[in-house]
Order: structure tokens, then sequence, then C-alpha cells
């Protein structure tokens, strides 16, 4: 069996909160998108929350021979229960292919409901060993993203052992957190005037002086991007040299994060992907092209990471091609 | 009545609050808890500590509350084997499919969801009790109607830290430290300690503590040295609350700290408790609060000691 579970497929996922999003980013290279925002039930337009939005966007991509995945609340309390049950409800009626979940109370609340809406684990479900995957599983889990620190090696015996498919991310930023509270607003949230646009603007945080710290041992500095309620690496990961590898390994399913990026970063590094894959499935002789290189990096601020997936720091990165082996840039 | 438990970062302090008026330690296997190697205990540290527990007739809970690699699991139902063997028949875990193999395994053992599997919701508990455990340690900043659902309605045992630190983030849901650091390291049982990660190792270097800039898009500072909350807290006032709730554990954490200040802070949680216990109605906070102040001083004064460790160690500037 294919690492990434029954289908041999390739499947590219594209997540995007709102039509906004929807509209303005060409969708061709991409398979599937995932719909909606699992931070914040207050973005603009979040499909996740504005539950009337779901039946055109549904349709259009289904028109588009896409899939329509549905996410839902990353840390819900309960008062935002309620709202989960209406949004699986409507993402079922609007014939979703999928719920994506990160949250064990949301799982077993699909569960109950006892609809055929199949539920993907997102990453903030915690996914490290297979036997998890597993227990997910018999609650209607298919398809698992592990954590981020889960490594290539530990996805691939989670693929093979728990029966279900893994997604891999295979570029943009990673999700290192969510929070309670937005770290954008000063009053609460709806009250406070920034809400909802200050998430719209780019935040970064950044510490300590890359060249003093990297002599000291050799960690770098620190850039993150800070979302209101998420934190993001601050760089982008990216496994777009290591495609023939993965794809030998059996994983078939690749996410591109376009949450908080731009309508040209999720187009064209999409079209990237694509073609790369391309050339990757294709049995010939895979090296990365020199346009592909110039387009992650003029979409790559504070360049590329992928060390999770090797066992590292996740800042790091294991290449020799597009950072010039350097794992600091 | 509320369980009183405290932590056993070593065999000293495991000693220390149980003869302080814990009636439950929890200590981590070596490798296996959300703390490093050296607040940790080796099987025959955690046997020994067990016993003296037994001896009190307290109990000893082992913390197996890391989120371990697949092949790593039958490490850790042979250590549980072990332990069971002698007695112990209390667990911490947070990865779901090792607490359910492991209730599988040994039918009739306690299990706690650890504070890492965030549990924010009562539909998260009872997933939780579906999948084995006996107890959920409730997020940190989870209200009391929430706790009483899950008490009541969800029908496990409710665990809530008194003593604890509210990170930036959700914990549990945090890879900020390793995406920082990381490294594998592998002890002589083949177990990763996965340095630099909390979930897995339990090494946190705190990176959110450093000082940092708030740029925007144009690179420009929005604010300079900011800091993202993350305080340490004492849910002193809580307590008589969290009692009449019918909470099932207070939680003290603490393996990093020194064992004179432990010792302390259970001896003053269980000096409050037992007055509250004596006489609801008369019961009056402010004296307490008064030998909290001195407490809290030197738990601070630890903490921002071994915090400024830690950044310095992940590679980043600690703040002035």
């Amino acid at each position: 069996m294919p690492a990434s579970g029954s289908s041999s497929s390739l499947e590219l996922v594209l997540t995007l909160p709102s039509p906004r999003e929807l509209s303005d980013t060409d969708l061709s290279p991409y398979d599937a998108i995932c719909l909606g925002n699992t931070y914040c039930r207050r973005v603009e337009g979040n499909f996740a929350e504005d539950l009337g939005l779901l039946p055109d966007a549904v349709a259009t991509l289904h028109a588009a021979g896409k899939k329509a995945y549905v996410t839902s609340p990353a840390a819900p309390r309960g008062h935002d229960m309620a709202q989960v049950k209406r949004l699986i409800d409507a993402a079922a009626s609007a014939g979703a292919d999928a719920l994506e979940v990160h949250n064990m109370g949301v799982l077993r609340v699909l569960r109950e409901k006892g609809i055929p809406l199949p539920a993907h684990m997102g990453a903030f479900a915690n996914v490290y060993t297979h036997l998890s995957a597993k227990v997910m599983r018999d609650y209607g889990a298919v398809r698992v993203r592990p954590n981020a620190e889960v490594s290539l090696e530990e996805m691939a015996v989670i693929a093979r052992d728990a029966g279900v498919e893994v997604e891999v991310l295979a570029h943009g930023k990673i999700p290192l957190g969510i929070t309670e509270k937005c770290f954008l607003l000063e009053g609460p949230e709806g009250e406070d005037p920034k809400c909802p646009s200050a998430c719209r603007e780019e935040h970064w945080l950044t510490a300590g002086n890359p060249g003093e710290s990297r002599a000291r041992s050799g960690a770098g500095a620190w850039v993150l991007k800070n979302v209101g309620k998420g934190v993001l690496s601050g760089k982008d990961m990216c496994v777009i040299e290591h495609l023939p590898r993965i794809l030998s390994e059996g994983f078939r399913i690749f996410r591109v994060e376009g949450l908080y990026e731009s309508a040209a970063y999720r187009s064209e590094v999409g079209a990237v992907y694509r073609e790369a894959f391309a050339l990757a499935s294709s049995g010939g002789e895979y090296a990365l092209r020199p346009e592909w290189g110039r387009t992650l990096t003029k979409h790559s601020r504070n360049g590329f990471c992928n060390g999770y997936y090797f066992g590292g720091s996740g800042q790091s990165y294991v290449g020799t091609v597009l950072q010039g082996g350097n794992s600091q840039v | 009545m509320a369980e009183l438990l405290a932590s056993g970062g070593t065999v000293e302090m495991a000693r220390v609050v149980l003869d302080n008026g814990a009636d439950a330690v929890y200590v981590g296997a070596k490798g296996w808890s959300r703390r490093r190697a050296q607040y940790e205990m080796d099987d025959e540290e955690v046997i020994a500590s067990a016993r003296y527990a037994q001896s009190l007739g307290k109990i000893l809970r082992v913390a197996f509350n890391t989120l371990p690699s697949s092949g790593e699991v039958p490490l850790l139902l042979a250590k549980a084997e072990r332990f069971v063997g002698e007695g112990i028949r209390d667990f911490i875990l947070t990865d779901v499919g090792a607490m359910r193999a492991l209730a599988e395994r040994f039918p009739g053992v306690q299990i706690h969801a650890s504070i890492g599997c965030t549990i924010v919701n009562a539909e998260d508990a009872r997933f939780y009790k579906e999948a084995g455990a006996t107890q959920v340690v409730t997020e940190c900043r989870m209200d009391r109607e929430e706790m009483r659902k899950i008490r009541q309605e969800v029908g496990v045992g409710v665990e809530v830290l008194v003593h604890a630190t509210t990170c930036y983030t959700y914990l549990g849901r945090c890879t900020m430290s390793s995406y920082t650091r990381q490294e594998w390291r592998f002890d002589e049982e083949g177990k990763n300690h996965f340095l630099g990660s909390p979930n897995r190792g339990g090494l946190c270097y705190r990176v959110c503590l450093t000082e940092w800039d708030q740029r925007g898009e144009d690179g420009s500072v929005e604010a300079g040295r900011v800091v993202l909350p993350n305080l340490a807290y004492f849910l002193v006032d809580d307590i008589p609350g969290l009692i009449d709730l019918g909470v099932t554990t207070i939680k003290i954490q603490g393996r990093e700290y020194s064992v004179p200040l432990v010792g302390n802070m259970v001896r003053f949680y269980r000096d409050l408790i037992d007055s509250y216990l004596r006489d609801r109605s008369s019961f009056r906070m402010e004296a307490w609060k008064e030998r909290m102040a001195g407490i809290v001083s030197a738990r601070d004064a630890e903490r921002r000691e071994k915090t400024a460790s830690l950044i310095s160690e992940s590679g980043l500037s600690a703040q002035h």
C-alpha cells in the first residue's frame, strides 16, 4: 500500500480562508481546497464561520473538478460547540468532501452526528503515532496530517500501520502554535476597532542577533509570523528538493499553506509544485529548474526550512540547491 | 475530597512533598515526561519512590506524557508492565493511541489525560474517557461551567493545575521551541529524548520569553522589546470554589524548582485546603495571601533564572 493510503493519484491541497482568496487565486494547480480559517472565528469572510458561503464555494470547486474540504476551529471552548455543530451540518449539506478536524471534541461531535462526512485530522490534532491515528480512524478519520514535529520516516510508519491517508505539508508557513487571545488587539475581540482588519496585515516577530547567536549555538535568529491567534514559522517549509524521495516513499497528498499569504504566492507556488511533481513522477532525472527556485525565493521573505522532516530543528534546512546547502539562511 | 498532587522531580522531592501533605506525587519516567531527564527518574528511583508513597497509604503516579514515535510505544508498555508489577496503578499520558493501548493491556489502571492533551471542552473529555482516561487535566484557562460539565455530565475526574504557567500558546499545541532548536538523542533503552520539544521530550527552551521586535510588512519596527504573555500563576483564590465544585485533583507543578521551595508550596496548599475544609463558612483568604507572597517571590526568582538559562541554551538572547 502506498504511504498516503489507498489512493495513488497525487493530490495538491491549498488552504483558503474566505471568498476573497477563492476568487483572487489561480486554482488550476490544485486538486482540492480546504476552506476556512482554523485559528480565529472572527476572520473576515471565514468559510468556517459564515456558513451561508459554503454551498456556493463547494459547488464552484466541484464544478471545477476539485475536492472541497472545510476546516473547523482548532481549539473551541464549550461555548463554541454550538457553532461547531452548525458548521458540521452546513459542510455536510453543502456537499463538502471532508471536514478538517484539529480538536478531539469536534471529532467526537462529528461521529455522534452519524453523517457521511469523513474527517481529515489537521495539523493541530497532534497525530504523532499510528496508534493515535487508528483511534481517530475509529471516529471517522480517513486522513491525518501529523504534527509538524513528526519526521518523514515516522510519517511513513503512520501511513503504513494506521490505515489512513497521510498528508504532507509541502510548502508554506508551519503552524507552530495557537493562542486563546489575539495578540494584535489591545481590547476584547469584537470591541477593538482593529478586529478583524489587524490580521490582514503582515506582522513578524524577530529576536536574537543572527551573527551572535549563530556563533554561540548555531541556532540562528528567530523569525516568526504572528497572525493574531496563531504563530507560524517565519521561514517557508519547502520540500521541492526532496520530491523524488517523498514520492518514492508513497506519499501522494500534499498541502500548500495559503493562509495569510498573497494571491501571487498561492498561485505561483502551486504552479511550481505542479510542474515539479510532474517531473518527479516522470521517472526521469529530477533537477530543480532555475525558474522554480527564483519563484519560490521571490515569495520567501525569510528563507526556507524543512528540518523537522529530517529529525532536526524545524527552522533548519536540509538540501543542497535552494540555499546553497546553508541551513541558516 | 480533592486530592493534592505535587511534583517529584527527584527521589528527595517526592519524599518531601509527601511528607509535607501531598496525597499523591507524580514523577516522570526517564525520557517519557514533559521535563528534561534531570527532573525525571530511572526505573529504580520510580519504584523506590512508589514504595515510600505506598508505605504512607499515598499514591505515586508515573508520567508517560510525551508524544512518542510509533516504534517507541512497545518500550512504554514494557516499562509500564514493570511498574504495574511493582504495584503502581496510576499513569499520566498524552498520546491517545498509547493511552488506549495501556488501558487495554492493564485493565483497571488509572489513567490521567495530561495537560498536553489540551482539553478545552467537555467533548474533548468524553473522547479521552472513551480512550481509557479516568481523569482529565483541564486546560489552564477553562471556566468553571465546563469543569462542572466534565465532572458531572461526562463523569471523569477533573484535575486542575493551581500552580503552573499559562503559556502564550495553548500548552500541548506549541512547537515554537523545537522549531528553534531540536536534537534527536537516544538513551540506552532506545528512547529518543527529542531535545527541544516539550511535547515529545519535555525540554522547552521557552523561546516565547525572549525579547523580540514586532515588525510590519516593510520591516519597520511596530513595537520593540515586546514580551509574549506567559505568566506563572497561583490560583489561590480559586481553591475554595474548585473544592466546592468537586474537582478530583488539585495539582502543583514544579519539578524544576528547588526541593525546599516545592516543599513550602505543598505545605501552604495543604494547610489552606485543610483550613477551608474544616470550616468553609468562616474561611478568609486574606491571611493566606500574605503567606503566599513569600512563596511567589521565591518561585519567581527561581523561574527567572531558569528561563534565562534555557533561552540562552536555545541560542536566542534572553530578556535584559
